[in-house]
């Protein structure tokens, strides 16, 4: 049976709590980001083990380190996308280029998961009229 | 002299868009970088706005091949996070919707590949059978695509003893079939030039990278999530993981062969032991509780992940979706690397892409 455990940690441990899972061979199987209704961000990093789930959440902050030195692409690709999406901000990761988004998409990163939808359909409408 | 080739966003070897930028040296592929983004349709936005059975509803739209996987795998949040224990008889309909939609989509795969080999003539005898899948999954669910089996609490439609006598005999056919199929792509000189060696994917870097299902198998990382962490009874059946060594696009069709037999043997199983009872608990709109809870699936493409986070209202505070693809594409470059540029659309298509899943 699949099972879930969720367990706090601070922003400094996230980096050795990467290193390790790695060193035991764990993968991960997805970086979370939540934005409640306070404007509270909430990023989780679950790992496979065997065949539960390990949370590990990190809560209120809003810039994080990245992981993808030690997961490589499996960790550089959804910290991208949360970056574009919501207003967390992953230091050291390489985000150049856009993965969802084009380019001309509403200026200002991350924000699109946030916004009220009418905000949003009102900011794409004033953009094509523009 | 070097050039940059473009493939994509729109192509003939890609059913959906994507786009790849490859830097030559000739022939070779010295370098590639791969850009998505084209299908994105904010369906995780969007099901911040509805309440469950609408984004059930919804997800099972995220992807025209593996739809049932997605509803599946978000019911299966909900009722994790509700304590919903889903009738046994409910649990077996879906693995045989599952493994089903597995078998006609390793077919489409199959189809396409030998398309992009050239021989068509077996394309064309691939997805004849696979018109055999889609029939009986017509005859279960009344639809093709969507087939809008799965409700909170277990499978919305029951399998009568007529239909379960039906998918037995498109089995006993299909195998048959297969045989034949698999016969000729492991001997034939063609399929072995065009496949044995091209994109290969090593051990190291599928783990490194973080590959996921058939994908991850042929290059001999032996990951099954139904093995791994089962889930809706797969361990009360019997089945192999299919791994195959040599990690190249060869692999990859032997791989997606085998498992088509793990697939029909775990269908058998099923309506053989087809348990008696109810099929769900009853079709209402349901009660979902604060919490949060991420479940598996093994898609036909891999390890398929939904977080569902719940404020106990109406409607989801977040749905986040990883599909497969999302995993499995950033492989394409390191397989691509070192090929020839005819090679690409191949190399590509190999990992078995659904941009529209990655995308969502």
């Amino acid at each position: 049976m699949q099972e879930y455990k969720k367990i706090s940690i601070t922003k400094d441990e996230i980096v050795p709590t990467a290193r390790r899972m790695k060193q035991e061979g764990r993968a991960l199987a997805m970086i979370h980001g939540f934005i409640n209704d306070n404007g509270r961000p909430n990023v989780s990093y679950e790992y496979e083990v065997g065949p539960t789930i390990e949370s590990y959440t990190v809560d209120g902050e809003r810039v994080l380190p990245t992981i993808s030195d030690i997961y490589d692409q499996a960790a550089a690709w959804p910290e991208r996308e949360m970056m574009e999406l919501m207003d967390i901000t992953f230091e050291g990761l390489d985000a150049s280029k856009r993965l969802f988004m084009p380019d001309s998409m509403l200026d200002g990163q991350g924000q699109i998961i946030v916004t009220p939808m009418k905000e949003l359909i009102e900011k794409t409408h004033k953009k094509k009229e523009g | 002299m070097s050039y940059i080739v473009p493939i994509g966003p729109y192509h003939p070897a890609l059913e959906e868009p994507v786009h790849a930028r490859l830097y030559t040296d000739g022939e070779a592929i010295s370098e590639a970088e791969v850009f998505i983004g084209y299908n994105h349709r904010g369906i995780e936005k969007l099901a911040m706005q509805k309440n469950y059975i609408q984004t059930l509803v919804m997800v099972e739209r995220v992807c025209g091949i593996c739809s049932h996987s997605h509803a599946l795998s978000y019911a299966m949040a909900l009722e994790s996070i509700a304590k919903m224990k889903v009738p046994k008889r409910g649990e077996y309909i879906r693995v045989i919707i599952a493994e089903l939609e597995r078998l006609h989509s390793h077919y489409l795969w199959l189809g396409i590949a030998l398309h992009i080999i050239g021989h068509d003539s077996m394309f064309m005898h691939t997805w004849d059978d696979r018109e055999m899948v889609m029939d009986i999954l017509e005859e279960l669910t009344g639809n093709r695509v969507n087939y809008g089996m799965v409700t909170v609490g277990g499978s919305r439609r029951d399998i009568t003893d007529d239909q379960r006598r039906d998918v037995l005999e498109m089995l006993a056919k299909l195998e048959k079939s297969m045989d034949r199929i698999k016969d000729f792509l492991l001997s034939d000189k063609t399929i072995a030039l065009r496949t044995q060696g091209v994109g290969i994917l090593t051990t190291e870097d599928s783990i490194r990278i973080g590959a996921v299902g058939p994908h991850a198998r042929a290059s001999n990382v032996p990951v099954d999530v139904r093995k791994d962490a089962p889930y809706c009874s797969y361990d009360d059946f019997e089945f192999d993981k299919a791994v195959y060594p040599s990690g190249d696009v060869f692999a990859r069709v032997v791989v997606r062969v085998l498992e088509n037999y793990e697939s029909m043997k775990i269908i058998r199983q099923a309506l053989e032991n087809l348990p008696a009872g109810p099929i769900n608990l009853g079709n209402r709109i349901p009660k979902i509780p604060a919490g949060e809870y991420m479940v598996r699936h093994e898609a036909p493409r891999g390890q398929l992940c939904y977080k569902v986070v719940s404020d106990g209202g109406e409607t989801n505070k977040r749905v986040s979706i990883h599909v497969p693809t999302f995993k499995n594409a950033p492989t394409v470059p390191v397989m691509l690397k070192g090929n020839s540029v005819a090679d690409a659309g191949l190399i590509i298509a190999s990992i078995d892409p659904c941009f529209s899943c990655m995308d969502r």
